[in-house]
């Protein structure tokens, strides 16, 4: 089981220093699961990481969070990594490669893994928190994310590209000692890095908006927005107080309010008289 | 909406007290139109608590309203309701100058609060001339009133994205819409994605503003945000948009040529649901929480189980070790996402509502009328939570029994 | 042949033998200490220096326990005397005095008294704290011997030498027994113990400085940390081996009184015992939780895992409060050594608690253990225009005082302390400043943890940053910074004088620049934050404080420099290792039981750990808000 880790430049959210993407480290602690579970016969088949970007240092965090060796393939700032990325991964054919859903430092628009698939002409499973060897030989179970705590399980036959979903475990801690004994290998680019399909945008710091009040229709008067942010949906409105109900009313009450707001199935499936 | 002038000598003369020569006035008599006079000493009645020896009055101001109007110890704030509107006309643009495509979730055949947030940005990039498609992959109620002037119904293709990606892809080939919007969720996106590299278009993706001069996204850890001018294909965030306000649209159905799907490769699906018990306590949807002023904690537990809820707890509870550690609620446990938090018992110290900041709706049951967690609740009930518990376990199995019985259940409500 | 000889040379060659077996044993157990590595140990100053700290430092935590102490100086000093004299007896004039005799049984029946002594700690209950096994079998070797010695000597003394066979045998018996015990029994306290207080790793403590400071890490070295025994020093391993198991350590410990797995004793037991495979078993109190798991033995054995002798939670328990270094009178430094074995989880395994991973994965990549903006730090001072260092510019004369804000200054409640203190810098007309959002974290939480290599980088950011600037001293509310600053930072080019808040609001009331009005009405107790009194021996300038301020002070039954822990430090809040009870919870009933309205603390951590106490009785406030009240009181 050969399993590569695709690495990104990240930045940390809030003090921007160069980091590994939480997304990745968590696909790390994935794949080296699946490594110790498959067996690693020898070092070159234990999963590693795979970086196409102008510098190396700002994916050597990975090496702390649990892989061995990093391939690293210089290119150019802004230069679009696929065709070097799908070139590399044509070579050394891994059977699995997992990316987090959005990579860090290019584009940034979570591409990059679907255009691989393309490339490679492989299955791509999105959002995935766990991944298991599968009940027949060759098969990889994956477990994606649906939010909230619900999964699809998807089977299938390797080779296959995955995304790994932020419900995924969380990292392992960086260990210094194991950053310190794990190789870079630098690549010269395999293929020209042609431009891929890329939007002209326009950058200016971020301005924080509004989340839209749900129920404010678009377009509504300010009194509209008001009345929607305080009046039927907000919680302060429906706030109800009971003082010393009679338990079985305070139970009526509870359950009605629960229904209410859909958290509690309605108590019976046919229709009320 | 103009208000009808007021009378002062004309409402004055209507409660003149017919007896005695001095002219006297009954000012206890409620006036017949306009605004209700406060009345200080019936509001102060209204939020006495009641069965206290000593006086004591709840303060909190949902109480106002209501305390004019009988002196049931229940209060309960109901706003009056709109009256339904006439239903209006429905607004068909007959040939559009451009389409805007939306592929909507639409999670079994219905859209999406998402998704009708994506369908108010694509009319907005529509505008008058332009139409909005929804191309939904099967059935998809409810996309008239939420903008959608045509309707494009797709053969259901199955749970392999890639064959959906397919399908919906051939559909837009057919259609040539000037944009196409996904919502981004974890299926929207994903489709998103495969399309864009099916069609070989770059994506923007996660727009928080779509107007027709320009998308803008975050990007860099929402450091910069970026503009761009609306292209082919975009995804739109969650909550970053309002719905359709304005009037129904037809949402007719256009039939397009479509491609057969390709042979899925994978070897088999299964959707998973989460159960409640065991889904980590971030995650969880529905969470009820046990606090220092339960004692019987299988009852509870029982509780939790009948309401299908993921069990919580306070820190004292965690620490005294009556509940797994990791139920803890809080900022030292988990910081909650849940869409209802049920507190029982819980009194809510600063450190434990930080951990429900994000919960929309809480119910708390507690005996203490002035706790935290009781001012934080949309349903407050002052009220011992160890004789709420069997009740609430009562009336579930009574209408358990009832259903099984073939009975309807009494309406709760 | 020894028939032929008399009893006045065969005596003395008793403890001659004595001593030779004694030699023989100590150097077997020798040879173990020589797998570990190698340390610089100043042999001629700490052998002419043992004596001073025998008698000293080690009796001066000896003497808590006034029993244990007579007790130990009885037993110690006469089987010393009288084994001495009774060597001395092989030269012939001394043999043949029967006045000599005399002496030697002198000396004896004092042994044998301090025999009933140790036997009374023991028989017929032994004390909880001790350990049994072989420790049972010590009172009674002694009395051998020394009663043995006792009527051989009289008998000798009395002329009478020819029918004091029996009891030479009975003193043999005891004796050979006791010197058989320096290699794995009690005994081996003895020797180990001496050679201990020489080879120390922190001679510092001997002269009266406060050694304390983390020593720091090569992170080129070619293993990080503590794995398996052969990774500590040999001065380290000789250290354990003076365990005497008395169980002091394991009164002192918050953790074990919280129910946590952490005793100490076990801890440096399960060193020793996985130094040595053949080590008899252990026999005292065990971790709490009732684990049992043995695990391989040997100097290269795996010390650390779910199988191994020390369970991980084990190590994660520890609030590194120093209360076991403290109380143990053989000097074993335990904090060093949890910190040597997490050092080797964090660093080369990356083994930390599930819950610590993202404290110290911000700290290493944002500064911060919350991950919070380093700007944000001064957020709880709005409104009270924070002087920053980058605002006064180099070319200005230096600056008084850099308050250094710390971790607390993120957290609402702390941010009530800090904006007392602010004012109080205000009022007493103190010229101050911040660094604002350039003051990283110190990193200690991080080191404390094990990752030397995020403490390092900190440190050396900090150090970077304070060098571009211009001050007197810092001044901070957090000991833990404190610490970090004036005792750590100094091994990485960092020296400063480093002053905690309470010590200067101390100095600004004697100078007359604050004048408290005083609060007789308040009743207060003040609880020791582990690193300010145990970490860097400041215990009188906050009482002073308080006391300047008219309050009624009581104390509670551990302070000063013997303070329990709060729980807060050492990593162990975001450890968070399952106990039976909280530890802030114990410390906060200590201080219900003093009857006190107030308990004063002078720590963000203790601030923090003791006001999430559920149901407290008594109100938490920093001495920084008292004298604020005071000071505000008189306007």
């Amino acid at each position: 089981m050969k399993i590569a880790v695709l690495l990104s430049a990240g930045r940390h959210p809030v003090s921007s220093t160069a980091v590994l993407p939480r997304l990745e480290a968590q696909a790390i602690r994935i794949a080296t699961r699946l490594g110790a579970a498959f067996g690693v016969p020898d070092e070159a088949a234990a999963p590693f990481g795979l970086h196409a970007g102008p510098d190396a240092a700002a994916v050597a965090d990975a090496l702390g969070q649990g892989l061995g060796r990093l391939e690293h393939i210089a290119l150019s700032e802004g230069a679009d990594p696929v065709p070097a990325l799908a070139a590399r991964l044509a070579a050394t054919a891994p059977d699995l490669i997992l990316a987090g859903r959005r990579g860090q430092g290019g584009g940034e628009s979570g591409i990059v893994p679907y255009a691989l698939a393309a490339a490679l002409d492989r299955p791509l499973i999105a959002d995935v928190v766990a991944v298991a060897p599968g009940d027949e030989a060759g098969t990889l179970r994956l477990d994606q994310s649906l939010g909230r705590g619900a999964l699809r399980r998807v089977v299938v036959r390797g080779p296959v590209l995955a995304t790994v979903h932020p419900d995924a475990p969380a990292p392992l801690a960086y260990a210094f000692g194991r950053a310190r004994r794990g190789t870079i290998v630098s690549l010269g680019p395999t293929a020209d890095p042609g431009a891929g399909p890329v939007i002209p945008v326009e950058e200016r710091p971020y301005r924080r908006r509004p989340k839209v009040v749900k129920g404010a229709p678009a377009g509504g008067s300010a009194a509209e927005r008001l009345k929607a942010a305080t009046g039927e949906s907000g919680a302060a409105s429906r706030g109800r107080l009971l003082v010393d109900p009679d338990p079985e009313e305070a139970a009526r009450e509870i359950l009605a309010y629960l229904r209410r707001i859909g958290v509690v199935a309605p108590p019976a499936s046919h229709p009320h008289p | 909406m103009t208000r009808l002038r007021r009378d002062p000598r004309a409402e004055r003369t209507a409660i003149r007290v017919a007896a005695g020569t001095r002219p006297r006035y009954d000012r206890t008599a409620k006036p017949a139109g306009g605004r209700p006079r406060r009345d200080p000493r019936a509001e102060r009645a209204g939020q006495r608590v009641p069965g206290a020896s000593r006086p004591r009055f709840d303060l909190s101001p949902i109480i106002l309203s209501q305390a004019l109007h009988g002196d049931r110890p229940v209060v309960a704030e109901t706003r009056p309701r709109p009256a339904p509107e006439a239903a209006p006309r429905i607004v068909v643009v007959e040939d559009p100058a451009f389409l805007v495509a939306v592929v909507p979730d639409a999670t079994g055949g219905r859209l999406s609060g998402h998704d009708r947030q994506v369908l108010g940005a694509a009319r907005t990039l529509a505008g008058r001339e332009g139409g909005v498609v929804v191309v939904s992959a099967g059935p998809c109620e409810g996309c008239g009133p939420a903008g959608a002037d045509r309707h494009v119904v797709l053969d259901d293709p199955g749970p392999d994205p890639a064959a959906r990606a397919a399908t919906i892809a051939a559909a837009l080939a057919d259609l040539e819409p000037r944009h196409v919007l996904f919502p981004e969720s974890l299926d929207g996106g994903d489709l998103a994605r495969r399309i864009a590299v099916r069609m070989g278009v770059a994506l923007f993706d996660n727009a928080e503003v779509v107007a027709a001069a320009g998308l803008v996204r975050p990007a860099r850890g929402r450091r910069v945000e970026q503009r761009a001018a609306p292209g082919r294909l975009a995804t739109v965030a969650a909550d970053a948009v309002p719905d359709h306000a304005g009037a129904p649209r037809e949402a007719r159905v256009l039939t397009v040529a479509t491609a057969p799907a390709p042979a899925s490769r994978l070897l088999s699906t299964e959707r998973i649901p989460a159960d409640p018990a065991t889904v980590p306590l971030a995650l969880a949807e529905f969470v009820t929480a046990a606090g220092n002023g339960l004692t019987d904690l299988d009852t509870f537990r029982q509780v939790v189980a009948a309401l299908r809820a993921t069990p919580g707890a306070s820190r004292v509870l965690c620490d005294a070790g009556l509940m797994p550690r990791h139920t803890q609620v809080g900022a030292s446990g988990t910081v909650l996402a849940a869409t209802c938090y049920f507190a029982l018992g819980i009194s809510g110290a600063p450190q434990h509502l930080q951990g429900i900041a994000g919960c929309e709706h809480v119910v708390a049951v507690n005996t203490d009328l002035h706790a935290s967690m009781i001012e934080r609740a949309g349903l407050a009930i002052v009220q011992d939570a160890q004789a709420v518990m069997p009740a609430l376990l009562r009336l579930l199995a009574q209408e358990a029994g009832e259903q099984e019985a073939g009975h309807p259940a009494g309406d709760p409500s | 042949m020894t028939s032929f000889m008399p009893l006045t040379t065969v005596f003395p060659g008793l403890v001659w033998t004595m001593a030779a077996l004694a030699l023989v044993q100590a150097s077997r157990r020798a040879s173990l200490w020589r797998v570990g590595a190698a340390a610089p140990v100043a042999w001629l100053h700490g052998l002419a220096r043992l004596p001073r700290r025998y008698l000293v430092d080690v009796h001066h935590v000896v003497a808590r326990d006034p029993h244990a102490s007579r007790m130990h100086a009885v037993v110690a000093g006469g089987l010393l005397a009288a084994s001495l004299l009774t060597a001395l007896a092989i030269l012939p004039p001394l043999a043949g005095s029967r006045a000599y005799w005399l002496l030697v049984t002198l000396a004896f029946a004092v042994t044998a008294a301090g025999s009933l002594l140790v036997g009374a700690r023991r028989y017929p209950v032994k004390q909880k704290r001790l350990s049994a096994g072989r420790f049972q079998i010590l009172p009674v070797l002694l009395l051998a011997y020394a009663v043995g010695g006792t009527l051989t000597a009289l008998l000798l003394a009395l002329g009478a030498g020819g029918i004091a066979l029996p009891f030479a045998l009975l003193a043999a018996a005891g004796g050979l027994g006791l010197a058989f015990e320096v290699r794995q029994g009690p005994m081996r306290h003895a020797v180990a113990g001496a050679l201990h207080l020489a080879a120390h790793p922190r001679p510092g403590r001997f002269e009266g400085r406060p050694d304390t400071a983390l020593q720091p890490l090569d992170l080129d070295a070619p293993r990080l940390g503590a794995a398996m025994p052969a990774d500590f020093t040999w001065n380290r391993l000789l250290s354990y081996d003076a365990c005497v198991s008395c169980g002091r350590c394991e009164t002192a410990c918050p953790a074990f009184a919280a129910g946590q797995p952490l005793n100490p004793k076990r801890l440096i037991q399960d060193l020793v015992a996985g130094l040595n495979p053949a080590e008899p078993p252990y026999a005292g109190t065990s971790y709490p939780g009732g684990r049992a798991a043995e695990g391989p033995r040997g100097p290269l054995a795996r010390l650390i895992g779910p199988d191994a002798r020390i369970h991980p939670d084990t190590l994660w328990s520890c609030t590194t409060c120093r209360a076991c270094v403290e109380e143990c009178p053989m000097m074993i430094e335990h904090v060093d050594a949890v910190v040597s074995l997490r050092r080797y989880q964090t660093l080369e395994r990356g083994a930390l608690p599930e819950k610590a991973i993202g404290p110290v994965t911000e700290l290493r990549q944002a500064g911060d253990p919350g991950g919070r903006p380093l700007a944000a730090r001064t957020d709880f001072a709005a409104g009270l225009d924070l002087p920053l260092m980058a605002d006064r510019g180099q070319a200005q004369a230096e600056v008084d005082v850099l308050l250094w804000l710390g971790e607390g200054a993120y957290d609402l409640r702390y941010g009530r302390t800090l904006r007392a203190l602010v004012r109080l810098l205000r009022r007493a007309n103190v010229d101050f400043a911040v660094l604002g959002a350039e003051e990283r974290d110190t990193g200690d939480l991080a080191r404390r943890l094990g990752d030397e290599a995020t403490f390092q980088a900190l440190a050396r950011e900090n150090i970077a940053t304070l060098a571009r600037y211009r001050f007197a001293r810092i001044v901070t509310g957090d000991p833990h910074a404190l610490h970090a600053l004036r005792n750590e930072y100094p091994a990485f080019g960092g020296h400063y004088t480093v002053v905690h808040h309470t010590a200067l609001l101390l100095e600004l009331i004697r100078a007359g620049q604050l004048s408290p009005q005083r609060l007789p009405d308040l009743s207060v107790t003040y609880h020791d934050p582990c690193y300010l009194a145990r970490y860097n021996g400041e215990t009188e300038a906050p009482r002073a404080v308080l006391d300047a301020i008219g309050l009624s002070r009581v104390e509670m039954a551990r302070s000063g420099k013997r303070a329990m822990c709060c729980g807060g430090g050492g990593g162990a809040p975001v450890s968070d290792v399952p106990g039976e009870r909280r530890i802030p919870d114990l410390r906060m009933a200590q201080a219900t039981e003093t009857g006190a309205g107030i308990v004063a603390v002078a720590c963000p951590s203790c601030t923090a750990m003791l006001e999430g106490v559920t149901d407290r009785k008594a109100d938490v406030r920093d001495v920084a808000e008292l004298l604020l009240q005071a000071v505000e009181a008189g306007r």
